[in-house]
């Protein structure tokens, strides 16, 4: 087990370019000391902007550290939507497919969920319009606040490295 | 028989020749007439094996200053095993096309394989994890799959006829693509293979006509069993990974034929015989665990009289676990290998992944040595100097312990440094963990142990037998290292550790008999209110005419090689269940046919009394009528196999020049005043009590305080415990 893999290794692994046995290997071994860091570093580098990245949070989305001590969750494209703890769903674009016309448009016919007992959000980035989550859900549903990260108790106690600051 | 004494004076016959090329390594087994052996090592050629089949042999014969041309006229057996058809699969690469005709709507069979698939063979960690799950890759394209419209039903009736044209537009479609092999699967034609003749029928006429070099196998001649996914794997199997060996193993016949050796090299199969090279069903001689100790096992037993063994084999990799009842091993119908289940009939073994090579490593998260999975194995440690091993290994462990001798690895051969092997297990185990060196050693060692213990414990009770009912027997060149710890409490009946413990399996490589085996799916009900007249003419009837059919496949297979119906030894197995349970009791018939009352009778005899053993008598249930869900066919033929050495037995005191002299050992927490013994010096009558280490050419045999052994007339130490 490496303590610790090439930069070139975390990349690939970002970029899901890695072979199965590869893959697997990293799976099965003790985790790398670093590879929180490394992989938040290949991510700061690929965005245009300069804000540090605290976190990753979803696929595009991110835990950002602003000027003034907040924590945003920011689009990749420079988007930002809300606080850490916020619903950043509740910001966003939402398309709605809840009639047989609509789902016709993305499945085959016969294949799709009943309008009437289930619909399809998309929730879109209002920035840059990239497809960010799809839930399938009943009519009426609320919008789930999934997932509020413990930054604090992550870099206190689990990596033990202070939290990036802008 | 113990080790090969090097006197120049004397002429060797080598009698029996076993040779194993592995991936890297060809190693050579060579056995005289006297019990006599002596091994050898060459580099694997894979363009043409025979060449270091030949140069492996001649490293061996060195030894008994034989060239192979004086040599090879002695030798009476020779067996053969390779692995370059495993690695054809698990590399998935193959020198032959093949292509496939399924039935129509079953064309994904192979990709979709089964849901164990997705972690066969993995780690146990892995197999819990479902991120670490993967299908393997097929083993042939889509594109060289078709699918032909066709059914039939489990109970064999026709539900789709065949559609002929189909058959045509695939075999053609099959051609254009320029395969060497067309595979024919489908569904239930182990139970009727109508269909598939018809296609090969079919195909023969179109390949004629196209003046193509292309063969048809079809599932139902070579597999006939239940499960398509298991049969389709193994039928392609033998196209893509087994037939292109065939020019491979002819060339070490004529290798052998040139060096004026007059014997026919046989193959060693995974049910636990050899076969001869030509064979029709190469794919059973794909094998991928060491079955050579099982078989040397059963033979010990039935030449000592052990009739139940518990067999057990720690090499550098893995600890392998194996029943013996009866003087007969269980068979796995459904093996793992290179991540494909098969139908084919394995000697049954359980294998961990723990062994004396095994990593050392503490985890960083929970502050917790683990033991493997990966390991060093021919490697050894960090403590050998001259590999590059940087992880401590279990054996750097017995090093700094004391228990093995550092000036004596395998013989001398292999340099060990004690003090590389303290400075690593307290940099890397003893240090994370604030623990003493030895304290840490030993804290090691106990892991792997307790681990051995439970795993030889599930393997025994889990089967629903008890360990008192068994003796164990050790062997591997790691085993004897551990017997003591391993076996403790579990209350087997002895512990048995024979001093050619570190050759044992290729011992039993040559002690493997010329075996030919078929196994055919039934679904033969015999129900409960027929009488034994009635059922003798129905159900009985038809298992004596699946018997039949199989003991012709083995006959066939024997006229290969001139074997004549009056030398084989027939004998008849099945699978039997109560009507309607999901699992089936593998029982060896007495009898050959079951077609009169009286016959029947007695296979249904034997099956109850099978079922007793194995569950209790309150658990029969006869009043449910029975059902037969396999039958099969073993046919052996005698051949020359090693002597098991017995010798005068001495005194009880060992002689004084078995006495190496003695050094401090770590047991238990204690330093302890430890005689050597050297182990092939030691005479039979013998007995030694703990602590005390017995140092062999291959292997080191320790005996911790409690415990006592003794040497019999065999030369196969009894070990026991003093409380």
């Amino acid at each position: 087990m490496p303590e610790s893999y090439p930069r070139e290794h975390i990349e690939d692994l970002v970029d899901d370019n890695l072979e199965w046995n590869q893959l697997h290997d990293m799976m099965s071994d003790y985790k790398d000391a670093d590879r929180f860091q490394k992989v938040r570093d290949v991510l700061q580098e690929r965005v245009d902007w300069d804000d540090p990245i605290i976190i990753p949070y979803a696929e595009h989305l991110y835990v950002v550290a602003k000027p003034d001590d907040r924590w945003v969750i920011k689009c990749d494209c420079g988007h930002e939507f809300c606080e850490h703890d916020e619903n950043w769903k509740a910001d966003a674009l939402i398309n709605v497919r809840d009639s047989e016309e609509e789902y016709l448009e993305i499945y085959p016919e016969d294949m799709h969920p009943h309008p009437d007992y289930m619909e399809l959000r998309e929730f879109f980035c209002p920035g840059c319009n990239t497809l960010l989550e799809v839930t399938n859900v009943m009519p009426g549903y609320p919008l789930i606040h999934e997932f509020e990260p413990d930054i604090e108790t992550f870099y206190n106690e689990w990596i033990e490295e202070p939290i990036p600051t802008a | 028989m113990a080790s090969s004494e090097d006197d120049p004076a004397e002429r060797h016959n080598a009698e029996i020749l076993s040779i194993d090329a592995g991936g890297t390594m060809t190693d050579t087994f060579l056995m005289d007439s006297d019990g006599e052996f002596t091994v050898g090592k060459a580099k694997t050629t894979p363009d043409d094996e025979s060449r270091g089949f030949i140069r492996s042999s001649q490293d061996a014969l060195e030894d008994w200053n034989l060239s192979v041309e004086e040599g090879f006229p002695d030798l009476v057996s020779t067996v053969y095993s390779g692995t370059a058809m495993l690695n054809r699969l698990v590399e998935r690469e193959s020198e032959v096309d093949v292509g496939i005709l399924i039935t129509g709507g079953m064309e994904d069979t192979l990709r979709m394989g089964r849901g164990r698939q997705s972690y066969t063979g993995y780690s146990y960690s892995d197999r819990l994890h479902v991120n670490t799950h993967k299908h393997p890759e097929p083993l042939i394209p889509r594109n060289r799959i078709r699918g032909v419209r066709e059914r039939i039903d489990v109970k064999g009736n026709t539900l789709v006829p065949l559609y002929e044209d189909g058959v045509r537009d695939g075999v053609n479609d099959l051609l254009d693509q320029g395969v060497d092999h067309i595979v024919v699967m489908f569904l239930h034609s182990y139970k009727n293979e109508d269909h598939e003749h018809r296609t090969k029928e079919i195909a023969e006429e179109i390949i004629d006509e196209r003046d193509a070099d292309t063969t048809v196998m079809l599932s139902s001649e070579y597999y006939p069993t239940l499960k398509e996914s298991e049969r389709l794997n193994t039928v392609t199997a033998e196209a893509f990974a087994a037939e292109p060996s065939r020019d491979q193993l002819s060339n070490i016949q004529e290798a052998v034929d040139e060096q004026g050796g007059d014997v026919g090299v046989r193959v060693m199969a995974s049910h636990g015989g050899t076969i001869d090279i030509h064979a029709n069903e190469l794919a059973r001689t794909l094998i991928s665990g060491p079955i050579g100790g099982m078989i040397g096992a059963n033979y010990f037993g039935q030449k000592l009289d052990y009739e139940n063994l518990v067999c057990t084999d720690i090499g550098g990799t893995s600890f392998d676990m194996g029943i013996i009842i009866d003087n007969d091993w269980q068979i796995d119908y459904s093996p793992e290998m290179a991540r494909l289940l098969l139908s084919l009939p394995m000697v049954n073994m359980e294998s961990v992944g723990a062994g004396t090579g095994s990593y050392v490593r503490v985890n960083p998260t929970f502050d917790k040595i683990e033991l493997g999975p990966e390991s060093a194995g021919d490697q050894v440690g960090v403590s050998a100097v001259e590999t590059d091993v940087e992880t401590v290994t279990v054996t750097d462990c017995h090093v700094a312990m004391g228990w093995i001798n550092p000036d004596n690895f395998l013989g001398g051969d292999m340099p060990i440094d004690r003090d590389v092997a303290e400075q690593e297990i307290e940099a890397q185990v003893a240090e994370p963990l604030d623990m003493g060196v030895y304290e840490a050693a030993q804290g090691v060692i106990d892991i792997l142990e307790s681990k051995l213990r439970n795993d030889l414990e599930a393997v025994v009770t889990g089967e629903g037998y008890a360990p008192s009912n068994f003796k164990c027997l050790s062997y591997g060149g790691g085993g004897p290292v551990h017997t003591a710890g391993y076996t403790k409490d579990l209350g087997f009946d002895e512990v048995l550790i024979p001093e050619w413990a570190a050759a044992f399996s290729a011992f039993g490589c040559g002690a493997a008999d010329y075996e030919y085996r078929y196994d055919q799916t039934t679904s033969i009900d015999i129900d409960p209110d027929l009488s034994m007249r009635e059922a003798a003419e129905t159900a009985g009837a038809e298992l004596t005419e699946v018997w039949k059919r199989l003991e012709q496949k083995v006959v066939n297979e024997f006229e290969n090689s001139n074997i004549g119906r009056d030398e084989i030894d027939f004998q008849y197995h099945i699978l039997g269940q109560y009507q309607g349970q999901l699992n089936s009791i593998d029982i060896e018939s007495p009898v050959g046919r079951a077609d009169t009352p009286e016959k029947l009778e007695r296979v249904l005899d034997t099956f109850e009394a099978g079922y007793r053993r194995q569950y209790s008598e309150e658990a029969r249930s006869p009043e449910l009528g029975h059902t037969i869900t396999q039958a099969s066919v073993r046919g052996v033929r005698d051949v020359v196999k090693p002597e098991i050495p017995t010798e005068q037995l001495q005194d009880t005191e060992p002689p004084e020049d078995a006495y190496k002299g003695s050094r401090e050992a770590y047991w238990d927490g204690e330093w302890m005043e430890t005689e050597i013994y050297d182990l092939h010096a030691l005479q039979p009558g013998n007995e030694l009590s703990g602590p005390a280490v017995m140092e062999g050419a291959a292997t080191t045999y320790t005996l911790p305080p409690d415990c006592e052994t003794r040497l019999d007339e065999h030369r196969v130490h009894h070990l026991t415990r003093t409380e």
